[in-house]
């Protein structure tokens, strides 16, 4: 075998330029596709618990039909008591109630319509990140009357700022018309523009005053000690009462689960393709190595080389030649992965329209032992297939092959 | 007894399309410590008829049998193990593999034999010596003469202690020079340690060396005759 392994390997640099090549395509592809993998894997965890964090939470609990209709008299029934439960179970970290309705908003230059969110600042900032998107001013909890935060681009859109006032109107549990005029205290910016044209935040007390004469709340965000904890934490709440229904973040935004299960897919797509497109440049360098060297494997049969030795070289010659170019393309892959995966790589000038749509810019790539040694057994599986071909093609040379002139 | 008989031997090419018969019923035999030149016109059926003793074509009908072995009804894959233990070869075309140097060619042959590392070192080293190549052990097939290729070629072909040595045209690609100094080695070997040489050629100063010229013509033995060689100086 050592034997084999020193001919397989002077055979790869009987070429050295055209191995060479092989190698760095080797590298290079398997770089790429690493970091790619990493790239991909960095950008939906990223998307996933920014969502989690910021707004999402682990798990929601609202009134069934709220979600649907948006009504605000579908509210959560026998709150104190949810709050209660939440709060002396010890994979609850933290939660936050939450007032909805959905009205309009009114300035000197125009209207929109939006959807009011009341908040506890305290329990907010304990659950959520969302604080973290204030760009202007400040979040929800200085003692200003009646303060309301509202997004950048709604904020430009009426052309106001902080410290000018605009008038919510929206019907309370009782159908009738009510409105206020709110102080702008803060802009804040999320990564969807989408959603900050649609959404303001005020107090949760100063909501409830106008909406309702006891309190109400629509919405339950709960974050928990680990996010494999949440469809336990679900089906004990909605077993335990009734008149809610609690979901976990999988089920309120299938958007974000489907990134999941598309994460595990890419990863083994990107390595597919990458391996498919190299085992072609292995199986051309390797029939090209076996075509002009016909004599000398017909010699080897003649004097007495066994077919399952010259199988094996021709099999060790390849591997050698792959598995060189894939480990260092792996290993630079990784040593990437590592250096960006605390500095982030910044892919801003490509992004334009990322922001829009709710996505970083800057991207912190992620690769999981997992899926490092599922990429290496993808390479290892390529590399045998792709040069098993050629390998047989040399266990059936003809001994004659060796006398046979030019 | 002989080391090599062939029984009724025939082969031909193309049975299908264009029969070529290449060997018409050929019985001979050859004995231990044979020297011996097989001649005859282009296409008389030489090499046909050393691949056949070595075992590296089948025959169409016949047999041949080596030391009591019946090696045309061998499977292939011990045919190759037969080869390799009772066989030598010498090609025109000498044929080393180019990446190894001369002493990892003829060591090579006795790793797959399965040798000793001490022996298989020992025994490459005296047998470049034998061949007059003391100073080309660690040269590479491109670093070296026709002549010297083809010497290290018979150095590995007598490393594995084969039976006989067949050698289709071993000098055909060597000047005059070259292929006198090959026929001195190949002659000394075969006086000192009695290998048995069988080697086919179209240079009648080769075929002079010999001391049973066997003549082929048209797939058959024509003439199969013994010759007194002087002794070389
Ligand atoms: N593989 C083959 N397929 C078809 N015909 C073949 C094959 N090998 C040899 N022949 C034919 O068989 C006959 C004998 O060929 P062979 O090579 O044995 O002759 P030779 O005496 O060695 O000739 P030379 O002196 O040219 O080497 C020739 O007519 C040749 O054309
Ligand atoms: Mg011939």
């Amino acid at each position: 075998m050592k034997t084999l392994v020193n001919i397989s390997w002077r055979n790869i640099w009987r070429h050295p330029a055209r191995s060479s090549v092989l190698i760095a395509a080797i590298v290079a592809g398997l770089w790429a596709g690493v970091v790619t993998v990493g790239l991909v894997n960095g950008l939906m965890l990223q998307r996933i618990d920014y969502l989690i964090e910021s707004e999402v939470t682990h798990a929601q609990l609202h009134h069934p039909e709220f979600l649907a209709e948006g009504y605000s008299w579908l509210s959560i029934p026998d709150h104190d008591e949810i709050k209660n439960w939440l709060e002396n179970d010890g994979r609850v970290k933290a939660f936050s109630f939450r007032t909805i309705t959905d009205g309009m908003l009114q300035s000197p230059v125009k209207t929109s319509g939006v959807r009011i969110r009341g908040v506890d600042s305290e329990s907010e900032r304990r659950t959520t990140t969302f604080h973290e998107n204030i760009v202007e001013g400040s979040y929800l909890d200085d003692d200003t009357p009646s303060a309301v935060i509202m997004g950048k681009t709604l904020a430009d859109d009426h052309n106001m700022e902080i410290g000018n006032r605009i008038v919510l109107t929206f019907e309370d549990t009782n159908n009738e018309l009510v409105s206020g005029s709110f102080n702008i205290v803060g802009i804040f910016q999320s990564a969807s523009t989408t959603y900050d044209e649609r959404n303001v935040f005020v107090r949760s007390n100063d909501l409830i005053r106008q909406l309702s004469d006891s309190p109400i709340y629509h919405e339950a965000g709960i974050m928990l000690e680990n996010e494999e904890l949440a469809s336990a934490v679900v089906s004990e709440l909605n077993s335990s009462f009734s008149g809610i229904e609690a979901q976990t973040w999988r089920q309120l935004s299938p958007e974000l689960s489907m990134l999941v299960e598309l994460g595990g897919v890419m990863v083994i797509l990107i390595t597919l393709i990458i391996m498919i497109a190299l085992a072609f440049g292995i199986l051309n360098t390797m029939l090209m190595a076996l075509f002009e060297r016909m004599r000398e494997l017909g010699m080897l049969i003649s004097i007495g080389m066994s077919r399952l030795r010259v199988f094996t070289m021709i099999m060790t010659e390849a591997v050698i030649l792959t598995i060189t170019g894939a480990a260092a393309g792996m290993l630079l892959a990784w040593i990437t992965i590592r250096h960006f995966s605390t500095s982030g790589v910044n892919l801003e000038m490509f992004a334009e329209g990322a922001a829009q749509l709710g996505w970083d810019y800057i991207i912190y790539p992620v690769l999981t032992p997992m899926e490092f040694v599922a990429i290496l057994a993808v390479v290892v599986v390529i590399t045998l297939v792709a040069s098993a071909y050629p390998a047989m093609k040399g266990v059936r040379i003809n001994p004659l092959e060796a006398s046979k002139s030019a | 007894m002989s080391i090599i008989k062939t029984e009724n031997l025939s082969k031909v090419y193309n049975p299908d399309t264009v029969p070529v018969h290449a060997l018409n019923n050929v019985n001979i035999s050859f004995e231990e410590g044979e020297f011996t030149a097989v001649r005859g016109p282009s296409g008389s059926g030489k090499t046909t008829l050393l691949n056949m003793i070595g075992g590296l074509d089948k025959p169409t009908e016949g047999s041949v049998t080596i030391d009591g072995v019946d090696i045309s009804k061998l499977k292939d894959s011990k045919r190759i193990d037969f080869r390799l233990h009772n066989i030598g070869f010498v090609f025109q075309h000498y044929n080393l593999i180019p990446v190894f140097t001369a002493r990892e060619n003829v060591s090579f042959i006795m790793l797959l034999q399965k040798r000793g590392k001490k022996e298989i070192r020992e025994r490459a080293d005296a047998l470049l010596d034998k061949v007059g190549l003391s100073k080309k052990k660690d040269s590479r097939p491109v670093q070296m003469s026709g002549g010297e290729q083809q010497r290290v070629a018979v150095a590995r072909a007598l490393a594995s202690e084969p039976k006989f040595i067949l050698a289709d045209e071993p000098t055909a690609n060597l000047d005059t020079e070259s292929a006198m100094n090959l026929l001195d080695i190949m002659n000394r070997m075969n006086k000192e340690q009695n290998v048995t040489f069988i080697f086919s050629t179209h240079d009648q100063r080769v075929i002079d060396r010999a001391r049973r010229v066997i003549t082929m013509v048209d797939g058959a033995i024509h003439k199969d005759e013994e010759q007194h060689v002087a002794e070389q100086a």
